[in-house]
């Protein structure tokens, strides 16, 4: 049997942690198989067993430098059950402090996520010259956003700051509530601070970044609309009302066309309805909702996923951008990779309407900061973290230390969409080409990006680790092998 | 002072731990921060600074610490939500038009497994290299 030949891209680049991607074809240049991998173990899971459970909420935001509140405020809400202070018993205060912290990292992650990483591909073009086509070449090409991009993160670490009491690894939730409140001098910095770094700013800057991407989907409709495009499951939280709501709700999927697979499900049940498949050649797992079986439960999370459950967006100008974008599919599910980045940017756009009319709420001054009742060996906590659904169970033993974690984070859910989108890109990009070129090996790259993956909270990977490629071929014989 | 790294990753927290040091000696005219990685946010701080030093763990080194200059290099590595101080330099530059004097102090480290705390080795190193950081910011403070 001839050679098959096996491209291999290592490491994706602009997203966390590392992955390898490996494509296979054969003689014809056909694709045999496309996977992404993910090479490094997990041990967080290993790691906080031992230990008290009220240390969770602070440790386990060391998963990941970008999206430590997700987990911190996922920790505590397992917490509060284990407490006996679970969803709907903390106090108003309590509530709306994690609600402001959660929405603050939703505003600090999607704005450089579109401006710095997804924004080089579509403003400088999937063909430009890897060596410019990344934020040196936006901020080149477009200073203006570039600054706004810088000041839109500044402003949603502050709100983080503010309420978590520290830009990383905060301590502000803890089991049953918060420990701090937020002070009038601390709201009005938000409020009435010095332009441009004030809500409203951050709000008209969120507009226009949806006007940005509209722009330049109407002059590339075929590329946005068809890219990496495939029908799948979509799953989030949604509030019981079917709002959109980032901080708590219920389980909520729908299939490709709208139906509802699990609707108005208590996260505490999940694992009565989500299974994780293991697969030999990946340590990441591979989530898939239990009724639908393992080949056909695999769902998307994230931005596209929340804006195909949710029945609509409890804040005005963002319902108003929804309701444009789901006419864009006559109200039906949006299948469409690459409309994440627009989906991205209406819950910008949300996230900055919700600040803004928690700055202005009073029990934000609140005094009552925690509440406990009886406490039981068991808990799990989802919020719905930029990158999708994060899953957080723990079970604690007598002496109050944590006996087990299971931890599904959002890249995780996504695990199988992102194989998927690959092998989209495989198959209608690289297949049959006698050449490989830069910009072909970008656009599966493209396509991982529409994920905006975490592969830091997958993996619990270092920052920096060696990266191996190897080129096999057809009876998985190394070719050759570099590393990193 | 820019420390960054992960503390939960036993010497990858040399680089923050070293900043929350130097932050409670509380050095006239001396701003330290840290964080789990360089963002873009940290071109506007650097912008606003006339020396920044950037504070990271470093692998494989065979003296306790190296000291260099950091250029503003308009290449990307390979993850860019976490930029390198070169690009962080670089954004400064184009978006604010500064060019502060920047430095980085790679510290040496020995264990990078999950866990908190750094090694012996590590602080160990850690106590030559913030030895050698403070006579050199004595050296430009106005």
């Amino acid at each position: 049997m001839a050679l098959a030949r096996k491209i291999t891209i290592e490491p994706v680049t602009r997203v966390e942690g590392h992955g390898k991607v490996t494509i296979n074809l054969d003689d014809a240049g056909k694709v045999i198989q496309s996977r992404f991998h993910i090479v490094e173990f997990r041990g967080f899971e290993r790691f906080v067993q031992g230990r008290p459970y009220w240390e969770a909420p602070v440790l386990v935001q060391r998963l990941c430098g970008i999206c430590p509140v997700s987990h911190h405020l996922a920790a505590a809400k397992a917490m509060d059950v284990i407490v006996g202070a679970g969803p709907g018993k903390l106090t108003p205060t309590a509530e709306k402090m994690r609600r402001l912290m959660h929405y603050g990292q939703m505003f600090q992650s999607h704005a450089p996520h579109f401006f710095h990483l997804a924004s080089p591909d579509f403003l400088l073009g999937m063909d430009a010259d890897p060596a410019t086509r990344n934020v040196i070449g936006i901020v080149a090409l477009n200073k203006e956003r570039a600054v706004q991009a810088v000041l839109m993160r500044k402003f949603g670490q502050e709100v983080i700051q503010a309420t978590a009491g520290k830009k990383i690894h905060g301590t502000g939730a803890v089991p049953g509530g918060i420990n701090k409140n937020l002070s009038p001098e601390e709201r009005d910095q938000f409020l009435k601070g010095a332009p441009p770094f004030t809500i409203d700013q951050m709000i008209e800057w969120s507009l226009a970044a949806i006007e940005l991407f509209k722009d330049y989907h109407g002059k590339n409709k075929d590329v946005v609309d068809g890219f990496a495009a495939f029908p799948s499951n979509h799953l989030s939280l949604v509030r019981k009302d079917g709002a959109l709501d980032f901080y708590h709700g219920v389980l909520r999927a729908v299939d490709a066309e709208g139906r509802k697979v699990l609707d108005d499900v208590d996260y505490q049940d999940y694992l009565d309805y989500i299974g994780e498949e293991v697969r030999s050649w990946s340590y990441m797992k591979f989530p898939y909702i239990k009724s639908l079986g393992k080949s056909a439960g695999w769902y998307r999370v994230g931005p596209l996923a929340r804006l195909n459950t949710c029945d609509y967006i409890p804040s005005p100008l963002a319902q108003e951008a929804f309701e444009v974008y789901k006419a864009y599919t006559d109200g039906k599910p949006n299948n469409m990779s690459l409309h994440t980045h627009w989906a991205r940017l209406i819950e910008l756009l949300h996230s900055a309407e919700v600040i803004k009319e928690l700055l202005f709420d009073k029990d934000l001054q609140g005094t009552k900061l925690v509440k406990k009742g009886k406490k039981v060996s068991e808990g799990v906590g989802l919020v719905e973290a930029p990158r999708g659904t994060l899953f957080h169970h723990y079970r604690i033993n007598g002496d109050d230390q944590i006996t087990m974690a299971n931890l599904i984070v959002s890249t995780t859910n996504n695990n199988e969409p992102m194989n998927r989108a690959v092998h989209w890109v495989a198959e209608h990009v690289l297949a049959g080409k006698s050449e490989i070129t830069e910009d072909m090996l970008n656009r599966v790259e493209v396509a991982i990006r529409a994920y905006d993956p975490c592969l830091s909270c997958a993996t619990h990977a270092l920052g920096r680790m060696p990266l191996e490629v190897e080129l096999r071929d057809s009876r998985n014989n190394i070719l050759t092998r570099k590393v990193r | 002072m820019i420390g960054f790294g992960n503390p939960g990753r036993r010497d990858d927290g040399l680089g923050p731990t070293a900043a929350e040091r130097l932050s409670a000696r509380s050095i006239p005219g001396v701003v330290c921060d840290s964080d789990c990685q360089l963002g873009i946010e940290d071109a506007l701080a650097c912008a606003e600074h006339d020396v920044v030093v950037f504070i990271d763990a470093a692998r494989r080194l065979r003296k306790p610490f190296t000291f260099t200059r950091v250029r503003a290099a308009g290449s990307m590595p390979a993850m860019s939500h976490a930029l390198r101080p070169e690009a962080v330099m670089a954004i400064a530059a184009e978006l604010y038009g500064k060019t502060p004097d920047a430095r980085l102090l790679a510290i040496r480290g020995k264990c990078w497994e999950i866990g908190e705390g750094l090694s012996a080795e590590a602080e160990a190193d850690l106590a030559l290299a913030l030895e050698f950081l403070e006579e050199f910011l004595k050296g430009v403070r106005p």
